[in-house]
């Protein structure tokens, strides 16, 4: 051991100590027992969600630990036996290491997350089950065991596949991921909502570290064309598994709103560089847009335009505000920006607060009551306000905003990506690395860094337009300087500058709170701490783009390469006292 | 006259509440170029210091030369615990990443502040005294009385106190600064950094104390707002915080003189503002926005302020 | 040592003197430091210009005073006869282009896309036709990678385009910067330092790069610290020190010019013959008037 270790490489180093050539019989022992648990009742009474009461019918959680268990078990035998060993690798393609050990911590979490809300909810641990506290025994043995495995060693590039095979793959792992949003949308009671949480979480992590994730992204994109054009057919597919209710429907339309704005402000934030936190204004300007051209009684304008034509006028109306706001705004230097676009973002919600014609100013937006009832969207003869029936499947309405928004979403990734692959695109990577470089190649920074803006303002008013319709109401309060907050929080946490990255970041920050109203008191606690926390730990976001991570680790992969040439010892290869 | 003279007053007054926040914001970008977004949130924590003192000391009915002493030892503590807190665990592992990652972790710090006064501030005996703090919580009113006959006008105790108090601290600070061993070290620091290390100076502890005196001014002009107004929330950092960061603009980052002029600049056109633009532009709805406005224009036209010095960008 | 025994000798300037840089009574002031004084420098068409000087003269100040990133305090700069405008980009697009002192390229794009940027002021196509994908938009795009290919090939970094600009060696990246400034198709190349860092043989192939520059047409203007590298390349040569240009002539005359070593070497001290530093001083004097160029003892060692 050495002062420079990690804490975490010490504690291997104690565990490798004295455990030593046993881990890997720890570990399946561990394996074993909590498969073995899952079997078990884990508590006697139903008053613990999903029924865990019986011998040998697993549920929920229990299923969940046995799924991670028995998957860790194979791996680990099959490994040290030939036949399956090929497999085995061909499956996990970095190693068995870093895979079990995410399963082990996940079925860790699981059964331990799963007996304390027991002792908490039940009253008491003489209400659990043997079954439960075997389960968390053979979690923990599996996670000591599987500590001294070998760590992943990642393999060359692989063969490749015939094409179709290899769409094939992409397809299924998208259906997949369906599959498990459909599944925990539909759990409701937050216990059984956690666990499943818990475990989609750490198979997907554990998918990771198997270098499974990787290999599809490769996959993905070989086929680019293909596998997005799959995505958005995978996406259309979730309405017809509603049964016809309404509900998460609503809440998947608001996702997408959401995410087709944090993909406008990716363009401006990842892109160009420009942090605006002012941005939520161009959404609200397309709303209020939307919303006077609507017909509401409340709307202080009496023309009610054909939806392309408010379409087009939103989007026009916030590239005005963009222009308005970006000529000065970006006339600052790198923080300012920031401080003056929050302002500005203000001056907004302020001045639609104050045009009520109440004495602070005429009535042009109806002041801080907004514009309620607005009908819903009516173009070509389609209502969107009436349930649909294709292919005998009944949807309830909100399918439709959903499908609007699906076309939305495709035509703003379309934007973003033919921007950013362009001689523009390379031109605002230029600003963003080195300005004065930049303006030195012939560029102009200035003209370029407001088309950055007011585009992902246009498109912001876009997605305004039909929010104003789907939320039925538009309002001051919908536009405060939190929502920008959020909307750059979607950016950074899901990664700046990717597309899939961005997606992720807003799905995730704008269901996780749907489904876990029972932490709604401390939802922007948690919000606020994982800004802290992912800046600290992962400031490049979930699926970074690979130049962002480089320019976020620059500072630990300079200092790990120098404390390795000091130390002598090769940068790859495994700890633990493996060779 | 009258109305003029008493907006007068109250302009000054915020100026001084103003000044006294925008202080900490200057020091800190002074020294390491980092906008401390959650500077506002540690005025208010001061706030909430000196009234969970008060509370919890059961101070009601205490003359008030004991009681307000006990209060502002409260509002100091807490706000200096936050501040030495965030800048050790929050702001100094970022201090070599990209910009925006501090400012990033600002905003969440800013939001984590709110929300931890307005959910878990606790009292003994396990009750939440502050029963979701977003609602406005009383705050003693202990400096009350006659105001005080100035012929021309008259003036409010708690207006002079406040006046009083903040020209104190601000002349105080701009001593320390420019007379103590410590103070020409922040000012080193601020200059050069790298140089100032290598003088021998403890960067480190001298960010430490930007930090540290910022909070505490910032914590008596919490004390002050609960004493003038009557009211704290936990949203009362947010709106005062970015008020306080356009005067400390206006008057040129990192320019101690120029933050208390800023603030004071400010203050008076808020409320000069609100009173007598014409027509539907004046009044309260638009307060905040005055603010913003100028902020923008500040930030802008004259982005280093009216005190500040233009910084050239050497290729 | 190298191959060749002598550098070849500089070729004379043309019959008829076409000026495509006239710098005129350019000062900057920061402040009240007088960075670079009065300095005027003509450039004709297929010139090699050497600016020479010690370290903290002005060199890279004047640089930026004729690209525009500095406002000169005052002066004035026109680029074949017309006055360029203090604008970074406005310069580059009228036909000036440049590297720096410490490498300034987009570390996280690949070499392809760095030189590519630097053609940004000779292509047209906007967001426009870029998110349509109209013909006109695929057209330029692959003249751009096609362009930038060839000025990759034409430095010598055939095989490096996909390599990110901060993952090539540092000789690369000089040569990759050069190639990124004439994506622009300047008519005036500064180079500002092309050989820091460079050993032997890196900068006689810098050298012959430079005249195969100067063999399509462009002129450049190179400031050096390598003596050998400068007077092997250059037609004319001026020196500034302290911010005013000293001397201006043929690399011979300049080598020879008194107040140019002294310059560089320093005063002699004292009047005391006998001194044995004086002594030393004067010996390198005379040698530095009689001998061949010899390498620059000056030279700093600049990552």
């Amino acid at each position: 051991m050495t002062p420079e270790m990690t804490r975490v490489e010490r504690l291997d180093d104690m565990i490798a100590a004295r455990v030593g050539g046993r881990g890997w019989l720890v570990a399946v022992l561990g394996a074993a027992l909590v498969a073995i648990s899952a079997l078990l009742p884990w508590t006697y009474t139903d008053a613990y969600p999903e029924n865990l009461t019986v011998y040998f019918y697993p549920a929920g959680p229990q299923l969940y630990v046995l799924a991670l268990s028995v998957v860790a078990l194979v791996l680990l035998v099959g490994e040290r036996v030939d036949v399956l060993g090929r497999l085995v690798r061909l499956a996990v393609p970095h190693g068995t290491g870093g895979t079990v050990r995410a399963l082990a911590l996940g079925s860790f979490l699981i059964s331990v997350g799963v007996v304390l809300r027991m002792i908490v909810l039940l009253g008491g641990s003489v209400n659990v089950d043997p079954g439960g506290y075997l389960a968390v025994v053979g979690a923990l043995l599996l996670m000591i065991g599987s500590r001294v495995l070998p760590s992943d060693d990642p393999l060359p590039l692989r063969a490749k596949l015939p094409a179709a095979v290899e769409i094939a793959i992409v397809g299924v792992s998208m259906l997949v991921m369906l599959v498990l949003v459909v599944r925990g949308l539909a759990l409701d009671e937050q216990e059984s909502f956690s666990a499943f949480a818990v475990f989609a979480g750490f198979l997907v992590f554990a998918a990771a570290r198997a270098g499974l994730i990787g290999w599809v992204s490769q996959l993905s994109s070989r086929h680019y064309g293909v596998t997005v054009a799959a995505a958005f057919v995978v996406a259309a597919l979730f309405p017809f598994t509603q049964g016809g209710a309404n509900r998460y429907l609503n809440v998947m339309a608001n996702v997408l709103i959401f995410a087709i704005v944090a993909i406008g402000l990716n363009i401006v934030i990842g892109l160009a560089g420009l942090l605006d936190l002012g941005y939520i204004a161009f959404l609200g300007v397309g709303a209020y847009t939307g919303a006077l051209l609507s017909g509401s009684q409340f709307s202080t304008v009496d023309w009610v335009p054909p939806f392309p034509v408010v379409l087009a006028l939103g989007a026009l109306a916030a590239a005005l505000f963009g222009v308005i706001i970006g000529i000065p705004s970006i006339r600052t230097r790198g923080d300012y920006l920031a401080i003056v676009t929050l302002g500005f973002g203000e001056i907004f919600r302020i001045t639609v607060n104050n045009l009520g014609g109440t004495g602070s100013g005429p009535d042009i937006t109806n002041g801080p009551n907004g514009i309620p009832d607005i009908p819903a969207l009516e173009f070509f003869g389609w209502n969107l306000g009436e349930d649909l029936n294709i292919f005998g499947f009944e949807l309830g309405f909100f399918a439709n905003y959903y499908f609007i928004e699906l076309v939305l979403l495709a035509f703003v990734v379309l934007v973003f990506v033919r921007a950013n692959n362009s001689r523009i695109g390379r031109a605002w990577v230029a600003i963003r690395e080195d300005e004065t470089a930049a303006a030195a190649m012939g560029i102009n920074t200035f003209r370029l860094k407001v088309s950055a803006f007011v585009l992902g303002a246009s498109l912001a008013g876009l997605a305004g337009v039909i929010k104003a319709h789907l939320s039925t109401s538009v309002e001051p309060t919908q536009f405060q300087f939190l929502e920008s907050a959020f909307l750059v929080a979607a950016i950074v946490l899901g990664g700046m500058g990717t597309v899939t990255g961005v997606l992720l970041g807003a799905t995730i920050l704008r269901l996780l709170p749907e489904k876990l109203r029972f932490i709604d008191e401390y939802r922007l606690l948690i919000f606020g701490a994982a800004l802290i926390l992912v800046m600290r730990f992962r400031p490049e976001g979930l699926v970074p783009s690979a130049r962002r991570a480089r320019e976020f680790h620059e500072e630990e992969i300079t200092e790990r390469l120098a404390r390795e040439q000091v130390a002598g010892s090769p940068v790859t290869g495994s700890r633990g006292g493996q060779p | 006259m009258d109305l003029f003279f008493g907006q007068l007053q109250n302009g000054v007054v915020l100026g001084a509440l103003y000044a006294l926040i925008a202080l900490g914001y200057t020091m800190v970008y002074g020294i390491i170029q980092l906008i401390n977004f959650a500077h506002g949130e540690i005025f208010m924590v001061g706030a909430f210091g000196a009234l969970s003192v008060f509370t919890w000391g059961s101070l009601q009915g205490t003359t008030t030369w004991v009681a307000l002493p006990l209060m502002l030892v409260g509002a100091v503590i807490a706000s200096v615990t936050t501040a030495l807190l965030a800048e050790r665990f929050a702001y100094r592992p970022l201090r070599n990443a990209p910009r925006l990652a501090p400012l990033i972790t600002a905003i969440g710090l800013s939001i984590v502040l709110q929300e931890l006064v307005r959910t878990s501030l606790p009292i003994p005996g396990g009750q939440q005294i502050f029963d979701g703090a977003t609602r406005a919580q009383p705050f003693p009113q202990l400096i009350g009385g006659e105001s005080i006959d100035l012929g021309v006008t008259s003036i409010s105790r708690i207006n002079l106190t406040i006046i009083v108090v903040a020209l104190v601290c601000m002349v105080a600070l701009i001593q320390f600064v420019n007379r103590s061993r410590t103070g020409r070290a922040m000012q080193a620091t601020a200059q050069d950094p790298d140089t100032a290390r290598l003088m021998g100076i403890n960067v480190n502890r001298i960010i430490v104390t930007a930090f540290l005196l910022g909070a505490a001014l910032a914590a008596v002009a919490g004390l002050m707002h609960g004493l003038r107004y009557g009211n704290v929330d936990n949203r009362i950092g947010f709106i005062a915080g970015l008020k306080a960061f356009t005067a400390a603009v206006l008057g040129g980052i990192g320019n101690i003189g120029g933050a208390v002029l800023g603030g004071f600049f400010l203050g008076l056109v808020e409320t000069m503002a609100t009173t007598y633009m014409p027509g539907d532009f004046g009044g309260g709805a638009w307060k905040d926005a005055w603010a913003f406005v100028v902020l923008v224009l500040v930030l802008v036209l004259r982005p280093q302020g009216l005190l500040g010095e233009k910084v050239a960008d050497r290729a | 040592m190298s191959a060749t025994a002598a550098p070849a000798p500089a070729p004379a300037a043309p019959e008829r003197a076409v000026p495509v840089l006239e710098a005129a009574g350019v000062t900057m002031r920061f402040g009240g430091l007088v960075a670079v004084r009065e300095v005027d420098l003509v450039v004709n068409e297929g010139e090699i210009v050497g600016l020479i000087g010690p370290n903290g003269a002005g060199k890279t100040t004047f640089f930026n005073c004729l690209t525009g990133l500095y406002q000169p305090t005052s002066g004035e700069v026109r680029y074949r006869g017309t006055v360029l405008p203090s604008v970074s980009y406005k310069v580059t697009d009228a036909g000036v282009a440049r590297t720096f002192q410490n490498i300034r390229l987009f570390q996280h794009m690949t070499a392809l896309e760095n030189v590519q940027v630097g053609s940004h002021t000779r292509t047209k196509s906007g967001l426009g036709s870029a998110i349509a994908r109209t013909s006109n938009f695929k057209r330029e795009e692959k003249g751009s990678v096609d362009k930038a290919r060839e000025l990759l090939q034409f430095v010598g970094l055939t095989r490096a385009g996909g390599t990110l600009a901060r993952n090539l060696p540092y000789g690369d990246q000089r040569r990759l910067e050069i190639a990124r400034a004439l994506a622009s198709d300047p008519g005036l190349l500064l180079l500002d330092e092309p050989t820091a860092g460079m050993n032997e043989r890196e900068t006689t192939d810098a050298r012959d790069l430079v005249f195969a520059i100067r063999d399509r047409g462009l002129a450049v203007v190179v400031i050096e610290h390598d003596m050998r590298f400068i007077f092997s390349l250059c037609s004319r040569v001026a020196v500034l020190v302290q911010g005013q240009k000293l001397v201006e002539g043929s690399p011979v005359e300049v080598q020879r010019d008194e107040r140019v070593v002294a310059a560089y070497l320093g005063e002699p001290t004292g009047a005391d013959e006998s001194d044995e530093e004086v002594l030393e001083v004067l010996a390198a004097e005379e040698r530095a008037r009689t001998a061949e160029p010899t390498p620059d003892h000056d030279r700093e060692a600049t990552p």
